[in-house]
């Protein structure tokens, strides 16, 4: 039995603490205030009706909450009104942001490794539509995205370069050095690379299968200009965060949650009935809530499969007897097929 | 906001417009800002005429053909209309256009109303209508492209540094309303079919992402816009500029001699920083050099070992 796990590298001290709540794609659980001041100041510099904007996302700002799908709708709006390089604009100033608690944590931050625990442990508030995940080794982090809710096809892209951005621009601003964050993207390379190529810079990697941000980790722990009055600011919105002051912050999308009790055990995964349980369902409820995410239990479970063996066989350099065994394959032939089914190449194309 | 402010030094530049309206609004035809109800009404008087000196033919008798066929062309001619006067400002040229389009659907519109009723054989207004309408639409049409055609060679000389040799308006940049990378390796491709080369330029603004964290995103897409239209003024009439990215701005002009080059790199250099400084110093004395500017330059044409858009993205290599 093979002892080789994701937990290893995975940064646990970044996960949220239990507890917090599942934020569903089509409920109302997040307040207007948050992106709210931001695309007003977008709409005010580029001159577009927020208002249309919101009523053409189905989006009412005078409610006060919305879902995470009708941000998303809102995004692609508001992009069709301000231009391209919506995503880009938007995620420089998406973090740290305005958020309260948990941006004042992301600001006290003394690195860049530290800030990046503060945003998984607290994505729920930061980045309730992309689940961040941190993966460290001895060289380099890797900054991982994967779907908190689910994300139309249409958006994905949209949604996808604004965290990057996020990441890349305005969180990393908060240190001074630029950094050498190399990106890569779970879609084929756009025609036209400008853009990508002038905000992120040049270390772009298309047709990857996964949305992910990686640094070397020497650049990471390069200690941050923060005063004093940051720095206790940061340890106490931690401490107030840690016990429930922003319930937001704890919050997990239901498919990232699916996958947080997924990620421990890939070697044998739970079932069906055993996962809908540890949520406190029916097997017909968790089911029906998956599709409502437009996915279904196997499709989550092959795709954190695929995601876990690329970095296993890629930026671990495993063989792949331990990374089968890892995953739960009775032997190598049958994980050579699953990956070939997943990714369209062999395990040898990951190296 | 008093006199010794000095912001009040730097005025706000707004849309010409509020946003390219999706909504339509139609240009008045001449003079009449209703020129669409004035046309119902001119045909619902034809179907009047029809009506008191016609005699209503059984449907029985009715050629379908011809029923659809005319209706459609009526409607099409009509539809037409209504673009053109969505797309266009008024002005004698719009006024020659609709109008021939105009003579055009009532022409039509006759051809269609005898399909439905029949006149007497003494009753000859009708024949003239219909052969006068619809010639002199179509004269009047004709008339109207003519002139047309030489308001867009006026236009294409004022959109020259903005558009090139190609037009198309999904490539425009809403922000800085030029048009994006992918224009200019179009425009580069297409000259180098020609066997033209061109040197590149690629200004890149720095600092602005600090800009929009000090002073919000509005001054950043003023500064950026203003960098844009500031560039324009420096560039002789037969180049071309576009917005690559972010903020990065991109020319091409005519070939170059090294020396010529490097001028013109330190020029517009220059030129953008210059403003940048006295811009900063306005906004935020204490931190006059918020925005710097880089520039990198290279010779394209046909031949060269890259791809257009592969040279650009070596330029932008050598900016960082």
């Amino acid at each position: 039995m093979s002892t080789l796990s994701i937990l290893q590298w995975l940064d646990t001290t970044a996960a949220p603490p239990p507890g917090g709540r599942c934020l569903q794609a089509d409920t109302p659980v997040l307040p207007w205030s948050d992106p709210g001041p931001l695309l007003t100041e977008l709409a005010l510099s580029r001159c577009f009706d927020l208002g249309e904007a919101c009523r053409s996302a189905g989006l009412d700002p005078a409610a006060g909450m919305f879902s995470p799908r009708q941000l998303v709708a809102l995004l692609q709006a508001v992009r069709q009104q301000a231009g391209p390089d919506t995503p880009f604009v938007l995620g420089r100033a998406w973090l740290p942001g305005h958020y309260g608690l948990a941006s004042q944590a992301l600001r006290g931050s003394p690195d860049l490794l530290e800030a990046l625990r503060t945003l998984c442990r607290w994505s729920g508030r930061l980045c309730p539509l992309l689940t961040p995940r941190l993966l460290i080794d001895e060289h380099e982090l890797v900054l991982a995205w994967s779907d908190a809710g689910s994300l139309p096809p249409g958006a994905r892209a949209l949604v996808v370069d604004l965290h990057m951005a996020a990441v890349a621009l305005g969180l990393s601003a908060l240190g001074e050095a630029p950094l050498d964050w190399s990106f890569s993207f779970n879609r084929t390379r756009p025609c036209d690379l400008s853009s990508h190529a002038a905000y992120l810079g040049p270390r772009l990697h298309f047709g990857c299968q996964v949305d992910a941000l990686r640094l070397p980790l020497a650049q990471a722990r390069r200690p941050w200009p923060v005063s004093e009055d940051l720095r206790q600011a940061q340890a106490f919105a931690h401490r107030a965060l840690g016990l429930g002051a922003d319930p937001q912050a704890l919050g997990r999308g239901f498919v990232a949650a699916v996958h947080d009790r997924l990620l421990p055990c890939l070697a044998d995964p739970p079932g069906v009935e055993a996962l809908a349980a540890a949520f406190g369902m029916s097997p017909a409820t968790f089911k029906r809530r998956l599709a409502q995410h437009g996915t279904h239990y196997q499709a989550e479970l092959d795709q954190l499969r695929a995601g876990v063996a690329l970095y296993l066989l890629g930026p671990q350099g495993q063989g792949n007897e331990a990374v089968a065994g890892a995953l739960g394959f009775f032997d190598r032939a049958n994980f050579r097929r699953f990956f070939k089914r997943w990714t369209g190449g062999l395990p040898g194309v990951a190296r | 906001m008093n006199a010794s402010d000095p912001r009040s030094a730097w005025p706000a530049r707004a849309w010409p417009e509020p946003a390219p309206a999706a909504r339509w609004t139609f240009a008045p035809v001449l003079g009449l800002p209703q020129f669409g109800p004035w046309l119902a009404a001119c045909l619902t008087a034809l179907a009047l005429l029809f009506v008191s000196h016609g005699q209503w033919r059984d449907s029985a008798a009715w050629r379908w053909m011809d029923v659809i066929g005319e209706g459609g062309i009526t409607l099409m001619l009509a539809t037409w209309l209504a673009y053109l006067r969505a797309a266009r400002r008024a002005g004698p040229v719009t006024d020659w256009l609709c109008a021939g389009l105009a003579g055009m659907v009532l022409g039509a519109g006759v051809d269609l109303l005898d399909e439905f009723w029949v006149l007497p054989k003494d009753v000859l207004w009708d024949n003239w209508l219909e052969s006068a309408l619809t010639p002199l639409g179509m004269l009047a049409l004709t008339r109207g492209l003519h002139l047309w055609r030489q308001e867009q060679l006026v236009i294409n000389r004022q959109l020259q540094q903005r558009e090139g040799g190609w037009r198309d308006h999904r490539a425009i940049d809403p922000l800085t309303q030029l048009a994006d990378a992918s224009h200019m390796v179009r425009h580069l491709e297409a000259e180098a079919r020609e066997g033209r080369a061109a040197h590149l330029f690629l200004l890149g603004l720095q600092g602005v992402d600090a800009l929009a964290r000090r002073e919000g995103l509005a001054a950043a897409d003023r500064t950026l816009r203003d960098a844009a239209l500031l560039l324009q003024l420096h560039l002789p009439a037969a180049a071309l500029v576009c917005r690559y990215g972010g903020d990065c701005l991109v020319v091409a002009m005519a070939p170059q001699t090294l020396a010529d080059a490097d001028a013109w790199r330190q020029r517009l250099v220059k030129a953008l920083a210059e403003w940048a400084a006295i811009r900063g110093g306005t906004q935020a004395p204490a931190d006059a050099a918020a925005v710097g500017v880089r520039a990198a330059g290279l010779a394209w044409g046909p031949g060269a070992s890259l791809g257009a858009g592969d040279a650009l993205l070596g330029l932008l290599e050598r900016l960082r």
